[in-house]
């Protein structure tokens, strides 16, 4: 009686054991193995850095997403500190998706890639994509936030006549919707998704670990 | 109240073992559930905004953590709870635990309503494998009235 009692719950326990152990194994396997490449780097994307870098990282990001805005920085900064041999790319992915209840998921995020865009038609594209970042939870609840980018824009000394009309020009939505298409179409799923060399890697929690997997992704994938 | 220390102080009789194995299979669904959550919030990894929605914007909301303790662990011990007890039940006809477990749907439920309003009218925001517990937190509820219910016309 009491061995039938120690199979049972022995079973019972080891059954629970290699459940947890599973989905602990299941949830660490490397994201994106079903992900395809991202398209070639062309005129129409933000590149910063030379052409022939041996490392290109190309990043779809949404600027209303808190871990897009925790991840920025690492890449700012890798850029900061290796300029010369890193060539950056960012690429519109907002989730603008309608949900359940009828409302958007990120109401602000094609207004603020919008924002972007008329900055880079004066040429400040990444110092606008710092300020929207790290101004991020300022206007991320706003029912319209163009006044808070207008001032971002006066802030980095743009015009803002050309700047507003750039921001309302229908032409870039038509740009930042056809990167997000992109990206949908290669099985993007989640921002921020990083491609180092054209693989997509993990999204690391420390800048340690950021550097690290990049420069050992793009060794191991040579341009 | 009265019903509930009744419904304590006897013995359970007849349950249907299929009945039983129902609230195995579903607490196991919860377990595997909850056990994930628990695992994603403990591995320390920033959730990314997924294209599915919902699951970061709950899951890093103050509502996940109740005292400093994700409710995702909670839900996992709950789940375990009930487990332990159908297995207790199949295994030796142990009614003891089966019956706390039973009893505990009521607060699994409850808990699982707080919780699926906290989505709807204060986040806004979906996450699947939220709602996805409090579904199976809902059917054991359900199924372990059932049972007391039966219990009890068999006692009048």
């Amino acid at each position: 009686m009491n061995t039938r009692r120690f199979i049972f719950w022995g079973g019972f326990i080891i059954i629970l054991g290699l459940i947890i152990w599973g989905l602990i194994v299941a949830m660490n396997k490397p994201t994106g193995a079903d992900v395809g490449a991202p398209a070639p780097i062309t005129v129409t994307d933000h590149v910063q850095g030379p052409v022939d870098a041996p490392i290109t990282i190309i990043e779809y990001s949404d600027f209303q997403c808190p871990a897009c805005a925790y991840f920025q920085p690492f890449v700012t900064r890798f850029w900061n500190e290796a300029s010369t041999s890193v060539r950056i790319v960012y690429r519109h992915f907002p989730l603008d998706n309608l949900l359940p209840d009828g409302s958007v998921q990120h109401p602000n995020a094609v207004p603020a890639a919008m924002a972007s865009e008329a900055a880079a038609k004066q040429g400040k594209f990444w110092e606008m994509v710092d300020m929207l970042f790290e101004g991020q939870s300022d206007w991320e609840s706003l029912p319209n936030a163009s006044s808070t980018f207008l001032a971002y824009a006066t802030e980095l000394g743009l015009d803002p006549v050309k700047f507003t009309a750039d921001f309302e020009d229908k032409t870039n939505e038509d740009l930042i919707q056809s990167q997000k298409n992109e990206g949908i179409r290669i099985g993007i799923s989640y921002t921020p998704t990083f491609f180092v060399n054209g693989k997509i890697i993990n999204n690391p929690q420390t800048y340690e670990e950021f550097k690290t997997l990049v420069e050992s992704t793009a060794s191991a994938n040579p341009l | 109240m009265k019903n509930l220390k009744h419904l304590l102080s006897q013995p359970l009789q007849q349950i249907h073992s299929s009945a039983i194995v129902f609230i195995l299979i579903i607490a196991l669904i919860g377990f595997i559930d909850a056990s994930y959550l628990t695992i994603e919030h403990y591995r320390g990894v920033i959730p990314p905004c997924s294209i599915t929605a919902g699951c970061e914007d709950v899951l890093t909301s103050g509502y996940s953590i109740i005292l400093g303790i994700p409710v995702s662990i909670v839900g996992s011990l709950f789940y375990l709870f009930i487990l332990i007890g159908a297995f207790a039940y199949l295994e030796s006809k142990n009614t003891l635990i089966l019956k706390w477990a039973l009893v505990s749907t009521i607060l699994g439920f409850l808990f699982s309503l707080w919780f699926t309003f906290i989505q709807v009218f204060i986040l806004h925001s979906y996450c699947i494998y939220c709602l996805g517990s409090a579904f199976s937190s809902t059917i054991l509820f359900v199924t372990a009235m059932h049972i007391f219910s039966r219990y009890q016309e068999q006692n009048i």
